[in-house]
């Protein structure tokens, strides 16, 4: 990068808040997915305002400006393409204001999600969305990717509760968007920001809703012989009319990777097993529990068991929750894989991803949200074989085509970033793209920020935004182009 | 903007888009103004089409649906075309197993809620006049009841939405499950937008299991404070009602059948000189089984002096709904007001309320969602001679000047006359520049419903 450049940086935020040797780029060029490039230079914002001067700065010189929380994304969102620069987030990390009772936070965008309702817990509030890294992944990079969680099922993502947003926009004007009311008069600009993925500005305080603590929560575990029976019962819980607070399921293969690794206490002879969460007022809860356990049985589970206690509802989450990194002990490389399809065509779904794990000679292992049709098949691979990487592609791609069948979508909670770009005009008619370009560019009219992710370059982005780099668009078996 | 063509010429015109008796005359006011045309497209290319011959020819549109709320917003210059969503009227696809729906703009809500309740199953909103509010303009003004509590509103169910942009592109947002983060969330961009940015023409929602069983528990309190104290009780208790709304002392007598119409301005309650009304009430409603309805008893204790069950339930939340419209019905000269509050500002709003209401000449009454801060609040003329438009600009400014920091509040009725003399919308905590560049990148012609809107 330009040394004037990185003189102005520095000056901006200070000389220990700039990298640029390429040891320390390089462990800036990758998120947890699977695309890497490196990035010109890294920056660390303290404040609103040094954003704001870091972005007049790139608009000035026309540098592409990638924001980043804690890099845990999956789809390539947080990664530099060209020589950007990446704004992080990560100092930006205090709890501004817990204010209890208005029922919301004000925090800056580097706080860790965890660390919030850990800091609310003891008011009996926490915060709802909880992605499966949320021990290290950023609010302001759940703001970015309107990230879901398991517990989403029930609240709904991170829009649903976030109502307030302080932003730079590229040119380096800081505006407001909503406050601590759930709405406010006007367009809601609040919400249509969440899920942006950094391409429209760079959130620098994010006001969200806390949510009460439950009185009472229980877990069951729902043990299957066979997938299709565990899938059958996701289909039948959500005919039951009762809403669990948190519906997973996760295959043999991974309970076995799981029991390895952590001793959450699944079955290890369990073909597929079904961790239910359901929480409110006792009573409720109570009844729900016996409910729901009678659907596991009918649709034929081997056994159903209820966490005893506390301890034991933590470890069957941990196994959970830790399912991706289980997987990593096992494998030398994974491709994580987030499509969403209809509820009734998980049985189906999950049929269709065996057949195309044995078609590429691939594990394919599963672990995801049932209850609301969010799958995460993961790709075992090995990367340093070129062969198998073409296969994890390939096999990612009919995975992809299979949930697009279905009337489904490409990402329900990762996000396109730069990994599944090439997949939007499967899902989107180019006018549909053009009305969201459009809409983008009324934020970010040079693309500035985060250029080249989301909505792929089609003819219409040179007509309105003027040249950019062509990506590239991959045909993809099975999907209309 | 370029010259008007002749009224006949553009009649013929948009007859060959949607076909002749399709359009046609009406007498329907907005604020005062009769829209040249109506024009009622059977499909979304139709309507593309209408709306890229009014682009072209610098036409005002004003997209509609079961009219159930066009007087709300400013006094548009002109309208020269009402585009009613009125054909486009089916249910595109429903999936029970699924829990979604897809459905076309100009369905009456009230029409899916009752195809979803063959199968245990509704959209939860419980905004007024379902009967005859479509999909679509439900979804442009973001419309709400008490249900708003708990579920939020149409942007929280709202999946997937077709729309058409007035260069008459048919284009869509979202898709059919129920978790999607692929492309902007141009349902949250919509909702709320009040047609000012493009025509909703079929929307997808996620649906949820109805609740069996409900009931309604009506505590009374001496005063706001009182009821305020006994929120915080709800909110630090297990009780998670469905619906926790605050009722101040003279909104009872609008919720139930109307009276007789005293036109224009004659406050005439039941009792006038008996005693002055201070109760204020928090309304509970909750679901679930019996053992949970026995909790909220034993919980709430004698603070619930009523409970209601069954049809008398239904009737008494219609009513709730249907608050703003019964003020109306009873005095037209009424203000009505929307505010979007934290949730500790409610009390200071409706003191505000009462305050600026007693300095103008005006008598207060309010219902809302004690929880988020959404309440509904009538300005009643007194029966003396019908208020200014000085008056009304002077309460709003009054009322305004008395929120906490961060509120936003907006006239949704009022005497038209009076509307040139303030803003409607009032100022938001969300950038308006940022809004009317969002605007101007969708319809750079201001052709849709200028004027009305904040943008």
């Amino acid at each position: 990068m330009d040394s004037s450049i990185l003189r102005q940086l520095k000056k901006i935020a200070g000389k220990d808040a700039v990298l640029d040797r390429p040891e320390e780029l390089m462990l800036y060029e990758y998120d947890a997915g699977v695309d890497k490039h490196r990035p010109g230079a890294v920056v660390f914002a303290q404040t609103t305002q040094q954003v704001s001067q870091i972005m007049r700065l790139a608009s000035e010189k026309k540098i592409p400006v990638v924001p980043r929380g804690a890099g845990t994304g999956l789809s390539g969102g947080a990664i530099a393409r060209r020589e950007a620069i990446v704004l992080s987030l990560a100092r930006m990390n205090k709890i501004l204001e817990i204010d209890v009772p208005n029922q919301r936070a004000v925090v800056q965008p580097g706080v860790v999600n965890l660390e919030l309702s850990n800091a609310t817990a003891q008011y009996g509030y926490y915060y709802a969305p909880d992605p499966s890294s949320q021990k290290a992944c950023t609010i302001g990079g759940n703001v970015a990717e309107n990230s879901g969680g398991p517990h989403t099922l029930a609240l709904g993502v991170t829009v649903n509760h976030v109502t307030g947003l302080e932003v730079v926009l590229p040119d380096g004007k800081v505006i407001e968007l909503g406050g601590k009311p759930q709405d406010s008069t006007g367009l809601d600009l609040t919400g249509f920001f969440v899920g942006s993925e950094g391409t429209m500005g760079v959130v620098t305080r994010i006001t969200v809703k806390l949510t009460k603590l439950p009185e009472h929560v229980t877990t069951l575990l729902g043990i299957y012989n066979t997938v299709e029976d565990a899938a059958n019962t996701v289909v039948a819980i959500t005919q039951s009319g009762i809403t669990p607070a948190a519906l997973e399921m996760l295959d043999g293969w991974m309970v076995r990777c799981v029991e390895a690794n952590v001793h959450a206490g699944y079955p290890e002879d369990a073909a597929a097993v079904l961790l239910i969460e359901l929480e409110g007022m006792r009573e409720a809860v109570e009844e729900q529990a016996e409910a729901v356990s009678a659907v596991c049985m009918q649709q034929k589970a081997r056994e159903v068991r209820r966490a005893r206690d506390e301890k034991q509802r933590q470890l069957l989450w941990l196994g959970r929750k830790t399912a991706f990194g289980a997987v990593g002990r096992v494998t030398p490389s994974y491709y994580t894989q987030d499509g969403v399809i209809p509820r009734t065509k998980v049985p189906y779904t999950l049929a269709e991803i065996e057949r195309i794990s044995k078609k590429y000679g691939l594990v394919i292992a599963n672990v995801f949200h049932a209850g609301d049709g969010n799958l995460h098949p993961l790709i075992l691979f090995d990367s340093r074989d070129p062969g198998q990487q073409e296969s994890s592609r390939k096999a990612a791609k009919e995975i992809m085509a299979c949930c697009l069948s279905f009337g489904g979508s490409i990402t329900g909670e990762h996000g396109v970033g730069m990994e599944k770009m090439g997949l939007m005009t499967a899902m989107f008619t180019e006018d549909d793209l053009e009305v969201m370009v459009r809409l983008r560019n009324a934020f970010n009219p040079e693309s500035i920020l985060n250029p080249q992710k989301v909505i792929p370059d089609l003819h219409f982005c040179r007509e309105i935004t003027g040249p950019l780099p062509k990506a590239k668009v991959e045909p993809v078996a099975g999907v209309p182009a | 903007m370029s010259a008007l063509s002749s009224p006949v010429s553009v009649d013929r015109d948009l007859a060959a888009i949607v076909g002749d008796g399709h359009v046609t005359r009406t007498d329907f006011e907005i604020n005062g103004v009769v829209p040249a045309a109506v024009v009622s497209p059977g499909s979304p290319e139709e309507a593309g089409a209408v709306l890229r011959l009014a682009n072209d020819r610098g036409l005002v549109v004003a997209p509609a649906g079961g009219l159930t709320k066009q007087q709300i917003g400013g006094v548009p210059e002109r309208i020269d075309i009402l585009l009613s969503t009125s054909r486009m009227n089916r249910i595109e696809q429903y999936d029970p197993g699924d829990l979604t729906i897809s459905v076309a703009a100009g369905m009456a809500f009230a029409e899916m809620q009752s195809t979803l309740r063959e199968h245990q199953q509704w959209v939860p909103c419980d905004a007024a006049k379902l009967n005859r509010a479509t999909i679509g303009g439900l979804l442009a003004t973001g419309a709400a009841g008490p249900l708003k509590s708990t579920f939020g509103h149409m942007r929280d169910f709202c999946i997937g939405i077709q729309f058409v942009t007035t260069d008459g592109k048919v284009a869509k947002g979202g898709g059919r499950v129920v978790k999607n983060v692929a492309g902007y969330d141009l349902m949250k961009l919509l909702t709320g937008s009040y047609g000012s940015l493009a025509v909703i023409t079929r929307a997808n929602f996620k649906v949820f299991p109805r609740p069996r069983q409900t009931r309604t528990f009506i505590c009374r309190f001496a005063s706001i404070e009182e009821a305020l104290k006994f929120r915080s009780f709800i909110f630090q208790s297990a009780l998670t009602p469905m619906c926790m709304e605050i009722i101040s002392p003279r909104a009872p007598e609008y919720l139930g059948e109307p009276g007789p119409v005293h036109d224009p301005d004659d406050y005439a309650p039941e009792h006038p000189l008996s005693l002055p009304a201070v109760e204020w009430q928090i309304v509970l409603r909750a679901a679930g089984s019996d053992n949970v309805l026995s909790r909220y008893a034993r919980d709430l204790g004698s603070v619930a002096t009523h409970a209601l069950e069954g049809v008398e339930e239904r009737d008494y939340w219609g009513w709730i709904s249907h608050f703003e419209h019964n003020v109306l019905a009873r005095h037209h000269n009424a203000m009505v007001i929307y505010t979007h509050l934290a949730i500790q500002s409610v009390g200071a709003a409706l003191q505000a309320l009462e305050r600026a209401a007693l300095d103008y000449n005006f008598i207060p009454a309010a219902v809302g969602r004690a929880g988020t801060g959404h309440l509904v609040l009538a300005f009643l003329p007194l029966s003396v001679d019908p208020p200014s438009a000085m008056q009304y600009a002077n309460c709003v400014s009054a009322f305004r000047g008395l929120l906490p920091p961060g509120s936003s509040a907006e006239v949704a009725y009022c005497p038209k006359e009076a509307k040139p003399h303030f803003d409607v919308w009032g100022t938001t905590p969300t950038d308006v520049n940022m809004m009317r560049a969002v605007k101007r990148a969708i319809d750079p012609k201001n052709i849709l419903n200028r004027g009305r809107f904040i943008v």
